[in-house]
């Protein structure tokens, strides 16, 4: 079992799979993939300053760690007596506990799913919606993984629980979060809500240049008032100047290595 | 996990002329390469070590295979690495020192006897990819996403470096003799160190780009390509150290293990790359490929079976695994992969800009497929006919292969002149 007292380096000599487990949780600890900088750093920090530097919860880091290595391992409850005594062997964080009910939005992605479209547009907008008080609750008949990151990002924490076939997923802001990277973010992003249609293709079986035709094809249906949402399998790099050219803009997230979401819009829309 | 909200890219791609220039460089070269086996199929037999071979196979080696390479790397290392060229000017300086190099090169070796010396079209020749190196590197520095192409194309780069002091110093050699060793072991580390250390690890790198993208392929481990890339390293500077001695039996043994085990690691990673493709159909493009990699396949296990016998002793061997190093592995690839990089140059950068505003034609309507087709299959008739009559030296069947190719080129000019003037 890891301990807040051992040593990162230890840590990662022993057990490397949880390096992944490292990287995801904060991007701080993305320099522990470099193996030198991890044996200049990792050495002398361990889990408690690590946590502390990267601003991470430490129960949370804990947690996960001991679970990476080892499925079955359950957090010891003798610091949480406010957990329900049903859930023990889960771990909910801190900032679920006794939160107001009503202060949570759900979103169920199920019937947008089963109609054939992305949720990922619906999420993105009530993402936007949500006050800093509240809790996003996403219901899905899968666990959302590549959601994690795009809103970590984005600022957010996650907790899934499962309940028979449903997964559901609570996003809050993290408090830790400096507010001024987020106002950034929040001043680049187009204002989803602004757009009342939404034209999504899906380019990812086509070889080049068909996905930069199609795009391109599709855009004389893209006005101020249209969103188009591109499901390619790589970033289109050489697709940009041209969208340059015609007076769009594009923007990628990376949901993995062959997938990417390209949003494109009219340039100059606030 | 390490999804990224990635910002907008700016434009990385070189101008087009820049490219065009070493493509249709590269292009007239392969002709003029096919003609010239034609007109001097006679020479072929014998030792390898004959000026006449010695300039076709520099026609082929520095003006086809070596210009292709120059001009795909342009385009491709800004957007494989996404950084912007460093010079565009350097790639036009560069086009016109290397260029004459190799004009002058192949002439001298063609008339041996002539007054030009040896060193000015090596030193030439040496400029133009010194040039070529310091460019990419300068672009290199800039790269913030590193991946396995980088690596490989930054080894490529070092072992074009030392193929180029190699082959001035056998330049140098040849006007007044200096080098201690014989010269044909100095000249045997020039050609391993180009065809693995030049043109191999630059086909490797960047197939594991390209390969994926063309066939749409996905979802597969390339730890083996990262043992490759170690294997066939320690091995190039394995061998470019002991060929310095006289006595090189025992350690070409280990290090030739080394390369050819790192040869069969990459063929088995292309191979699940194929496995793992979406596009079922193979078009004329990656027809050419997939032969090319066969015939890779067939050159690593000669090499294999080099280490433990003299083949230099059995008479035209050595003429004929470089035919099929030459023209079956690296000819086939280059050929291939022209197929399917020049029409999409071509088309980006005359009609990308009118898609969706006014017609634009499609790559396959930009070339005769058919005509491609008769092509791949003349070259596989000539060398499969070039094969066996070079082994058993029959003049007469060498020269129909030569017209098999010598046809064939004349299809794959036709085809690229209709590219570039759709």
């Amino acid at each position: 079992m890891i301990t807040k007292e051992m040593k990162i380096s230890d840590i990662l000599n022993k057990y490397p799979e949880t390096l992944e487990v490292f990287v995801r949780i904060s991007p701080h600890f993305k320099k522990l993939e470099n193996k030198l900088l991890r044996k200049a750093l990792a050495s002398r920090v361990n889990v408690e300053q690590a946590a502390s530097i990267a601003n991470v919860d430490l129960k949370q880091l804990l947690y996960e760690l001991n679970k990476a290595i080892d499925p079955e391992f359950q957090m010891h409850s003798d610091e949480k007596d406010s957990v329900n005594e049903q859930n023990t062997n889960e771990y909910i964080p801190d900032w679920l506990i006794n939160f107001p009910e009503e202060k949570i939005i759900e979103l169920d992605v199920r019937q947008i799913l089963q109609s054939g479209k992305d949720p990922f547009l619906d999420i993105m907008k009530k993402v936007k919606e949500l006050k800093e008080n509240e809790i996003l609750l996403i219901i899905n008949s899968f666990e959302p993984i590549p959601l994690y990151s795009v809103l970590a990002k984005k600022g957010f924490e996650h907790y899934t629980k499962k309940e028979g076939n449903i997964f559901k997923v609570f996003f809050s802001r993290s408090t830790n979060l400096q507010k001024i990277s987020e106002d950034k973010l929040q001043k680049k992003e187009a204002k989803l809500e602004d757009y009342e249609k939404v034209i999504e293709i899906d380019v990812r079986d086509l070889t080049p240049p068909e996905p930069m035709i199609k795009v391109l094809e599709t855009l004389s249906q893209v006005d101020e008032k249209t969103l188009l949402l591109v499901h390619h399998h790589r970033e289109p790099l050489m697709l940009y100047p041209k969208l340059e050219e015609r007076g769009n803009e594009a923007k990628s997230y990376k949901i993995n290595e062959n997938y990417f979401k390209v949003l494109i819009t009219k340039k100059g829309n606030r | 996990m390490m999804n990224n909200q990635i910002s907008i890219a700016g434009i990385y791609s070189p101008p087009f002329r820049i490219v065009a220039k070493y493509f249709v460089a590269a292009i007239l070269a392969f002709i003029i390469f096919n003609f010239m086996l034609v007109l001097n199929y006679k020479n072929f037999n014998g030792h390898h070590f004959q000026p006449k071979i010695l300039s076709i196979n520099h026609i082929l080696t520095l003006g086809f295979i070596t210009m292709v390479i120059f001009g795909a790397m342009f385009q491709l290392v800004p957007v494989v690495l996404e950084v912007k060229l460093f010079s565009t000017l350097l790639a036009e300086i560069q086009f016109w020192i290397y260029t004459a190099g190799c004009v002058l090169l192949t002439y001298k070796f063609y008339f041996f006897t002539s007054k030009l010396s040896f060193e000015l079209p090596a030193i030439l020749i040496a400029t133009g990819m010194t040039i070529f190196t310091v460019n990419i590197v300068a672009s290199m520095i800039k790269v913030k996403k590193w991946n396995i192409t980088g690596t490989y194309l930054s080894s490529a780069l070092f072992w074009l470096l030392i193929t180029a002091l190699a082959g001035y110093l056998l330049s140098k050699n040849l006007d007044t003799p200096f080098i201690k060793i014989n010269h044909l072991q100095y000249l045997k580390l020039h050609a391993i160190t180009a065809f693995i250390g030049w043109v191999s690890m630059v086909v490797m790198g960047v197939s594991f780009k390209l390969i994926p993208m063309f066939t749409l392929s996905h979802g597969y481990k390339i730890t083996l390509a990262k043992w490759a890339f170690i294997l066939i390293n320690i091995g190039l500077l394995g061998i470019n150290w002991i060929m310095h001695y006289p006595d090189t039996k025992f350690w070409n043994l280990i290090f030739g293990l080394l390369i050819f085990t790192g040869f069969v690691l990459y063929i088995i990673q292309i191979f699940t790359i194929f496995q793992k493709r979406i596009r079922k159909k193979l078009d004329i493009g990656l027809k050419f490929s997939v032969f090319a990699f066969i015939m890779m396949s067939v050159s690593t296990l000669l090499n294999f079976s080099f280490l433990f016998f003299e083949y230099e002793s059995i008479k035209n061997l050595t003429l004929t695994y470089g035919f099929i190093v030459l023209f079956g592995y690296i000819s086939f690839l280059i050929v291939g992969q022209m197929y399917k990089i020049v029409p999409f140059l071509v088309w980006y950068h005359k009609y990308s800009s009118k898609v969706g505003l006014e017609k634009t034609p499609m790559l396959k309507d930009m070339f005769n497929e058919k005509l491609a087709e008769v092509q791949f299959y003349l070259m596989i008739a000539g060398l499969f006919i070039l094969i066996p009559s070079l082994l058993i030296d029959l003049q007469f069947l060498v020269l129909i292969a030569f017209l098999f190719f010598a046809i064939s080129s004349i299809a794959f000019g036709f085809n690229m002149v209709k590219i570039f003037r759709s």
